[in-house]
């Protein structure tokens, strides 16, 4: 879940509560009101009765002196006496009006038969101040019905009292229950608030706390340089999810970023190291036949100073040698200013027509001197008909030159063979020994530049490194291409496929 | 009688040339094409001072020279590396093979000599 709908969902459970409070406060606020009124009026209407009851009574005994005066003496009632006692009985009349009023629905039919006994009492007592004063009148009271009348209105009086004693007490104790109920929702719900905020306090804290301290653990691993590191089993959704999807995109990121730097650097690294290496061969090349021609130049002079006299055939070799070193070193020269110019882009195809063998054959002349060296036969195999090639003639003596003189190189006293089969447009040659072979981590590497199949190759057989890598190049250049198989102590076979008629003129960055 | 040298060297020119050039002046030379004809020569030769090629098939220079210094009965002998390696971390190697001194490929001649002179001199305490 995500952090925003965790605080979301606490805000509303507090929310709900404290409405839950609020509305049980109004609620028990208005049911008291409510009740409140009933009890005051009922408690009203008891002391009204209460009142009527004891004016009924004074009134009773007044009019029964009246009456035991009347037959007694002749005495009358004056205006003023009149007078009082007529406004005693419109009170008492009013009174008895306003209870009405006040008396609650439920008692109105105790009301209406107080209602009734008090007029009844009240006209025969209206009556008897009324004729009180007429000569002759004889008080009717023990006579009439009036003390019916006033017993059974005080009765029902009572009646009514008592009816509404009890509503008030019913109400009051409605009052308490409510303070009661309300009193105790309050503070259930006071409870309920604070352990349900704590809960959710405990358990946002909680699971907050656990996933920020993953990501911390995982910023740390990062940050102390463990790219690798992930952070995993984060069970939010949300922010925190995917704050720590984020931060696992970007440590990959960042993981790649810095392979790729490395990489690149190892790269970088490695050619820089062929390349010194590269020249360091090259200086040790040149300085070869460099130290030959001289040394014999040197030992030539210092003869010529001598007295004695000149062997003139020893001379002649010695010179020889002069310039067959000056050869190589210029041969070497020319290897290297190639592989610049593939390197670079600058070498051209320059397109002739030839035939293949007698080429072949003028290259295995040349490397006659090696190859006795080396105590090596070589044979040209039955080819039958070639086509005659359009193709760079230059490059392809070159090509055969250095695959023989290095056939020759890695061989002893074993057998070099050269085959060529037409196919179609394209002729597979074959140049094979049966030297010292390479592995297969070494055939991987033979073609490329500055490298040697290992350092010991060189220190063992000397050479650049160039001679294949050029081979290859010229292979390229020339619409064909190169390949090896080789076993270690078995033997070495180039696979060497031409087309006859050669790419258009172009350079080698044309060629790829 | 002369100071022997020995004269290790794979390259047939550069081997005819020094060989010819150091009889010349005076030493007796012997020669050998790669590592272990060198070490069966110094052994059975017990030559004042060995001019050492670095680059030898078979077993290269270093490994010579190290076993010319760990072989009692020879290891005294007197080793000068002459070689085509003339980058500069090649003399430290050629010292630390073993050699008692180094001199770069193409020959500076006179120097070469006054090398063995020096150097034979030291061992020669009569």
């Amino acid at each position: 879940m995500s952090l925003k709908r965790r605080l979301t969902l606490s805000l509303l459970a507090i929310l709900v509560i404290f409405s839950l409070n609020v509305g049980t406060h109004f609620w028990g606020s208005f049911a008291r009101t409510e009740s409140m009124i009933a009890y005051r009026t009922s408690v009203s209407a008891q002391q009204l009765s209460a009142t009527i009851g004891q004016q009924l009574e004074e009134q009773r005994i007044q009019i029964r002196v009246l009456a035991t005066l009347r037959e007694t003496t002749e005495d009358t009632l004056s205006a003023e006496d009149h007078e009082q006692a007529k406004t005693n009985l419109e009170s008492t009349a009013a009174k008895i009006s306003a209870l009405g009023e006040i008396s609650q629905d439920i008692n109105q039919p105790q009301y209406r038969a107080l209602r009734e006994a008090g007029d009844k009492l009240l006209a025969v007592w209206r009556n008897f101040y009324l004729r009180y004063n007429d000569p002759g009148y004889q008080p009717p009271l023990d006579t009439s019905n009036e003390p019916v009348f006033y017993e059974e209105t005080m009765q029902r009086l009572e009646t009514l009292r008592a009816a509404q004693g009890f509503i008030a007490e019913q109400r009051a104790a409605i009052i308490d229950r409510t303070i009661n109920l309300t009193d105790r929702i309050t503070l259930a719900s006071f409870l309920a608030s604070i352990l349900l905020t704590s809960i959710l306090g405990f358990f946002l804290v909680r699971y907050t706390s656990e996933s920020l301290n993953r990501l911390k653990t995982g910023t740390q691993r990062i940050g102390s340089g463990d790219l690798s590191y992930r952070i995993d089993d984060i069970e939010d959704s949300g922010e925190l999810g995917d704050l720590a999807k984020a931060f696992n995109e970007m440590s990959e990121k960042l993981r790649k970023a810095i392979l790729e730097v490395s990489t690149a650097r190892e790269n970088a690294d490695l050619a820089n190291q062929a390349k010194s290496s590269f020249l360091a061969n090259v200086s040790h090349e040149l300085r070869t036949p460099l130290t030959a021609i001289i040394g014999y130049s040197e030992m030539l002079y210092d003869e010529l100073g001598d007295d004695g006299r000149i062997n003139r055939g020893q001379f002649q070799q010695d010179l020889q040698k002069i310039i067959l070193s000056g050869k190589q070193l210029l041969g070497l020269i020319n290897d290297i200013l190639d592989i610049s110019k593939i390197e670079t882009g600058k070498m051209t195809v320059l397109m002739e027509d030839f035939e293949a063998l007698p080429i072949l054959q003028q290259v295995c002349q040349t490397i006659q001197p090696m190859l006795e060296k080396q105590n090596n036969k070589l044979t040209l195999k039955p080819m039958g008909e070639l086509p005659t090639f359009h193709n760079d003639a230059t490059k392809f003596r070159q090509l055969f030159l250095n695959l023989l003189s290095n056939a020759s190189k890695f061989t002893q006293s074993g057998n070099i063979e050269v085959s060529a089969k037409p196919r179609g447009r394209v002729v597979a040659f074959t140049v094979s020994d049966n030297g010292i072979g390479m592995s297969r981590k070494q055939q991987k590497k033979v073609f490329e530049a500055f490298v040697q199949a290992d350092d010991s190759t060189s220190r063992n057989y000397g050479g650049t490194g160039l001679g294949l890598a050029i081979c290859k190049e010229y292979c390229q250049l020339m619409g064909g291409s190169i390949t090896v198989k080789s076993s270690l102590g078995v033997g070495t076979t180039f696979y060497i496929k031409l087309p006859s008629r050669g790419p258009a003129q172009g350079s080698s960055r044309a060629a790829g | 009688m002369g100071i022997g040298v020995l004269l290790v060297e794979d390259n047939d020119l550069n081997r005819d040339m020094l060989s010819r050039r150091l009889t010349r002046a005076g030493y007796v030379v012997r020669t050998a094409t790669d590592g272990e004809e060198a070490l069966a020569k110094v052994r059975e030769l017990r030559p004042d001072v060995v001019l050492l090629d670095l680059s030898l098939p078979v077993k290269d220079g270093w490994a010579t020279c190290e076993e010319i210094r760990a072989d009692a009965r020879i290891s005294a002998t007197a080793i000068i590396a002459l070689t085509a390696h003339a980058m500069s971390d090649d003399r430290k190697r050629a010292l630390a093979a073993g050699c008692n001194d180094y001199a770069p490929k193409p020959v500076d001649f006179p120097e070469l000599l006054e090398k063995i002179e020096k150097i034979t001199a030291v061992g020669r305490p009569r």
